[in-house]
């Protein structure tokens, strides 16, 4: 039982290093792309769907970085609640919760994308 | 330890290491807590593209005006921290040389500054009156 525990632990920990390398790369683009590339243009929905739509790249792009952010932020929560020893009952509960939170935040993310599409 | 504590248990335990390992291991916690908070806010404001365009241009217009640009700085200085802060770490694990990580800090620190200073210049225009359109 022990040794299960511990394979999970590492499992998540290596996940959250090879997301948290994914997210490196991805976020250099996503806030060039959106906070510095377009100056004092609004950004509004014409010109996100521009250039959503007008892209393959731009839509896997998108598509991978919600559950990758989704995940590598919920396991980075959940690695500092469990660095304190939580008690058994609110260990699964906490884990409910972010399993929870984590599909809504996943399926509202890729909603968005898609209207943006 | 009680885990009601834990806060406390952080800030005792950084007041005990005052070292560069410590203190950055706090602030990567700390920033990975209010980008969290970031990416669910970010997600509500965006998720209005959901509700059609109208809707997410007001949302978009709201979040996109000098105050907004100010708060900006603050959320890429958190992002920026935590991806070369959490860059450091995995170079030097996964690379053996946990022994030179407060060179591998320095490295950090002025890759930070730079990107910071390109940041503020980038964001200057957004601060000043004029950028918000309105909804």
């Amino acid at each position: 039982m022990a040794e299960k525990v511990s394979n999970q632990s590492l499992l998540t920990w290596f996940l959250q290093r090879f997301s948290g390398i994914f997210l490196a790369f991805f976020l250099f683009t996503h806030i060039n792309v959106n906070h510095f590339a377009h100056g004092k243009d609004l950004i509004d929905f014409a010109l996100v769907h521009q250039r959503l739509s007008g892209s393959i790249y731009w839509k896997v792009y998108y598509l991978l970085f919600v559950p990758f952010c989704v995940f590598h932020a919920l396991n980075g929560i959940w690695a500092i609640l469990a660095d304190y020893r939580p008690s058994g009952g609110f260990s699964i509960f906490s884990k409910v919760i972010f399993w929870v939170i984590g599909l809504i935040l996943i399926v509202v993310g890729a909603m968005t994308l898609t209207n943006l599409f | 330890m009680s885990f009601n504590n834990m806060f406390k248990n952080a800030m005792v335990d950084t007041n005990r290491n005052k070292n560069i390992g410590m203190i950055t291991y706090l602030f990567h916690r700390i920033t990975g807590i209010g980008l969290v908070i970031y990416l669910i806010m970010h997600t509500y404001v965006l998720s209005s593209a959901i509700s059609g365009e109208k809707s997410f241009n007001g949302r978009m217009g709201f979040v996109q005006s000098p105050f907004f640009a100010i708060l900006e700085v603050l959320l890429i200085a958190g992002v920026f921290f935590h991806l070369l802060n959490g860059a450091r770490i995995t170079i030097c694990d996964f690379a053996g040389l946990t022994k030179s990580h407060k060179a591998f800090f320095w490295i950090e620190a002025i890759l930070f500054v730079a990107i910071m200073i390109l940041t503020i210049i980038l964001q200057i225009p957004k601060m000043q009156s004029g950028y918000y359109t309105g909804m």
